[in-house]
């Protein structure tokens, strides 16, 4: 006999408005049990929601959220890409350290050595970020397609290297020399900086935010490529069946997919904190997998999903500044919202069965 | 006393999508008999003992166990009542002991496992059947002989009285299938029940005290099997010849589109299902490999189309040398594919009847150039082989699945057979099981099309397992039996009772006789 009198059966359809209620409500009961935490935790609960509710209506505290948005957004646009092909990259954590690790590259390379005239130092970083995410999706990618590796365990390893990769850097050699000391490089010029359109951070990192979606959207809509990755993801065989090179479409696919994640390390250096730090990411690569599910990999509901939890990450900080709530709290209050969403995504697909069952027959 | 039928399956009816997979099946097992149920794939075996192991929920029927109704709504129901299953694939754990995998799931081992007790009454228990077994051994150590014996203990370790094997000899040796057939009757001396599942006659006759045939999801007949004979079975699973003639071009047939040379491959399992394959298709003519499903016919059908390795020998296609190139040069030659399996290689269901249309033919010109899709013209395009090919569909829009099984199949004739992929008529047509699972009508339509483009030049390689449905509409006849081709003859002079007992592999007694 099991434990609990519950089971979970598999929904076979379930309609579009059922889905966005469960989404809703999945989100108002996240809110309710973060309320519970607020009153176990002995605090203002009414001040607690004003200061969350503030970051969406607060033109200056939105910006933030629209700011801590872009990394998770462009992270979860690439895992949409390699989502819909199956393709289980847990790794944007890692490339997005490697984006940020190559376009520091490119600043201290210009800075130091004069590489590159200035206007060409951006679009660089660019490139480069975009390569070096890329690339760290590349291993997983090609010992997937040729050995059949499992890539979620080698995406998800990838993340560590990359992470303590650039706090070697951070720590040695790319230490800023007149930072006492400090764990930061030297600070990016602003012609480095998500500056060049209104001046304004947000409304840069906005505008590539909506670009790239506009391009992941194009991909699938019109491309072959596009096409390619999504009878992977349906129907492996019916792809091999039609003679769709498979292994060199989880490539490209996993490059696109790591590289995007890349170009959001860059946007957390030139958009956010304007240096590279050993603790640049509070987790945006994992947020963006929620993200990329949340919105059902599609790249026009990524952008506003993704502004909701950059939204939920300045709240945080928030409610830390302004009613001291200790930071663990603030990582159990994010916690809390992440697994309600979850549950609700898993209740979009099973249905709960309480007790032993019907008559059958 | 009047002793009540271990298991009495009444009426039952399962529905799949698109098909009927048993249609009012009644099926009924005594003590201590082994009762074979017999049918080609698809016929409605499995599903019918899925049923009564609980991994599937009948439509409607009833189900009595040693006389009462029974609600089996779980394996662990079935168990409880005494039923076990060995499926076709094996699922054990390799990394763990007989043991191991005999009690895993097992209540009575309780909390700390008295692993010396249990081997002892393991190595008891099968050795009672003549198996000598080493309960300390890895799954991974042991043959696929030995991993069904476990199998089999681990369902008698439960007390099991109703024992029912999923064609359980495909993967044994001639030995191991003698000391199989040994243990059975053992079995069926005990008391216990054993249904046999399979699609091979002999082993019928040879293990069975009765036996149940079904058809395309219907029970044709039960018998006593020493009142029946291999020639009877198998014309009760066949089925009767159908009385349609479809018209046909009196045609010379041309030069080899397709030949196969002394052609080896392994299956899925790793072992030898081709064993040295030889035939030619032609221009203008459908030659039709006649077999008992499982005798090498999807091996060869993807080794011809580049989706399986060919481990010796040659495919020549149009006087090309094209041995494991990959499925989309060999398409690119003119080769058409219709899969067996549909829903599985055929069509993604998920994905639109436009997207399936267009799953090959997306990267070719008019439809695409470089990277991008000119969705445009596929659409056009789409309408007009929905219209030709007569797939009724609400729109291109739909997702395939939403499609009966003869509408998906023209799908996949207007996919492959339009000329959208290479542009003209294919050279060879390689059609696997067309036309199962589909009702008379769609059929026709299926076996028309082929007879079409027959007599437009294709060569067609018609595999199926209807022999009535071969000889309507070949011109000539392969049989394949265990991997090897057994005979070619023109179909106007096929002797049905001589292909049928060579389907059957035996081949010397139909020649003395």
């Amino acid at each position: 006999m099991a434990l609990l009198p519950i089971r979970f059966e598999r929904r076979l359809t379930y309609t579009r408005t059922a889905a966005i209620l469960t989404t809703i409500l999945a989100i108002l009961l996240a809110f309710g049990a973060v309320a519970i935490l607020f009153i176990i935790l002995g605090l203002d609960v009414a001040a607690a929601f004003q200061t969350i509710l503030n970051v969406f209506i607060t033109p200056r505290l939105f910006f933030q959220a629209v700011v801590r948005g872009v990394p998770i957004t462009l992270a979860a646009l690439g895992l949409a890409i390699a989502f819909r092909m199956n393709f289980w990259n847990i790794g944007a954590e890692g490339q997005i350290y490697m984006g940020a690790f190559a376009s520091t590259g490119i600043v201290l390379a210009h800075i130091y050595y004069g590489f590159l005239p200035e206007v060409l130092v951006l679009p660089t970083m660019f490139l480069t970020a975009f390569l070096a995410g890329g690339a760290w999706c590349l291993l997983p990618a090609v010992l997937k397609a040729k050995l059949n590796v499992n890539e979620i365990l080698t995406t998800l390893m990838m993340n560590f290297i990359a992470i303590l990769w650039v706090a070697y850097l951070i720590y040695g050699p790319w230490r800023d020399p007149e930072g006492f000391g400090f764990p930061l490089s030297i600070p990016f010029p602003d012609y480095a900086k998500f500056l060049f359109i209104a001046g304004n951070q947000a409304y840069t990192g906005f505008t590539i935010t909506l670009i790239v979606a506009a391009l992941i959207y194009l991909l699938f809509r019109y491309g072959k490529l596009g096409f390619e990755l999504t009878v992977i993801g349906q129907s492996l065989d019916a792809a091999r069946y039609a003679g769709i090179n498979i292994a060199k479409a989880i490539v490209l696919g996993a490059f696109l997919s790591g590289g995007l994640a890349g170009i959001g390390g860059l946007s957390i250096l030139s958009g956010i904190i304007g240096r590279l730090r050993p603790d640049l990411s509070p987790g945006y690569g994992y947020t963006a997998i929620i993200v990329s599910f949340l919105a059902a990999l599609n790249p026009w509901l990524i952008v506003p999903a993704g502004i909701f939890f950059g939204g939920l990450f300045t709240a945080g900080e928030a409610l830390q500044a302004t009613l001291k709530i200790p930071g663990a709290a603030v990582e159990m209050f994010q916690s809390i919202i992440f697994i309600f969403i979850i549950f609700g995504e898993f209740l979009k697909r099973y249905r709960i069965v309480v007790g032993g069952g019907g008559s059958g027959g | 006393m009047s002793e009540s039928p271990l298991v009495l399956m009444k009426d039952i009816v399962k529905r799949f999508p698109g098909v009927l997979a048993n249609d009012h099946v009644t099926f009924e097992l005594r003590r201590g008999e082994v009762h074979a149920l017999l049918g080609e794939n698809g016929a409605g075996k499995t599903t019918l003992m899925n049923i009564l192991y609980g991994l599937y929920k009948p439509d409607s029927g009833e189900i009595y166990v040693k006389g009462r109704k029974a609600n089996i709504r779980s394996p662990r129901d079935a168990i409880r009542l005494g039923i076990g299953m060995v499926h076709q694939h094996f699922r054990l754990i390799p990394t763990h002991t007989v043991t191991e995998n005999i009690i895993l799931g097992l209540k009575e081992a309780g909390f700390v496992i008295n692993y010396k007790k249990m081997n002892e009454e393991i190595k008891r228990l099968a050795e009672s059947y003549g198996w000598k077994i080493n309960p300390d051994a890895r799954m991974w150590q042991l043959s696929a002989g030995e991993k069904q014996q476990v199998e089999i203990l681990k369902a008698l370790y439960r007390k099991a009285e109703i024992l029912i094997l999923d064609e359980p000899t495909s993967v044994l040796t001639p030995q191991e299938t003698r000391a199989l057939f040994r243990a059975v009757r053992r079995m069926a001396e005990e008391g216990k029940g054993v249904i046999f599942i399979t699609h091979k006659l002999e082993e019928v006759m040879e293990v069975s005290d009765r036996v149940t045939v079904m058809r395309k999801g219907r029970v044709v007949i039960t018998k006593n099997t020493r009142d029946t004979n291999p020639q009877e079975l198998a014309n009760y699973m066949v089925g009767r010849p159908v009385i349609f003639e479809i018209e046909k071009k009196e045609l010379q047939p041309g030069d080899p589109v397709a030949v196969i040379k002394d052609l080896y491959a392994m299956s899925d399992k790793g072992v030898l299902a081709l064993k040295g394959v030889n035939l030619e298709v032609r221009r203008n003519e459908i030659l039709g490999l006649a077999g008992v499903t499982g005798n090498g016919q999807v091996e060869l059908v993807e080794v011809i189309t580049g989706l399986r390795k060919a481990v010796k020998g040659r495919v020549i296609i149009d006087g090309k040398d094209v041995t494991n190139r990959s499925p989309r040069e060999i398409m690119e030659l003119g080769v058409a594919y219709i899969p067996p399996e549909t829903l599985r290689w055929g069509v993604v269901p998920s994905l639109r009847v436009v997207d399936n249309l267009f799953l090959k033919a997306y990267r070719y010109p008019p439809f695409s150039k470089s990277a991008v899709i000119d969705w445009k013209k596929v659409y056009e395009k789409a309408e007009e082989l929905i219209r030709e090919f007569e797939i009724i569909t609400p729109s291109p829009f739909v997702k395939t699945r939403t499609l009966s099984g003869g509408n998906i199949q023209r799908l996949i004739l207007a996919r492959e057979l339009s000329g959208i992929i290479g542009g003209g008529v294919p050279k060879l047509i390689v059609a696997a099981y067309p036309t199962k699972g589909l009702d008379v009508g769609a059929t026709e339509f299926v076996l028309k099309t082929l007879v079409k483009y027959r007599d437009m030049g294709s060569g067609v390689l018609l595999v199926s397992e209807d022999l009535e449905e071969i000889l309507r509409v070949s011109d000539r006849v392969a049989v394949i039996f265990d991997g090897k081709i057994m005979g070619v003859f023109k179909s106007s002079e096929a002797d049905i009772e001589e292909i049928g007992l060579l389907m059957a592999g035996v081949k010397e007694k139909a020649k003395a006789g």
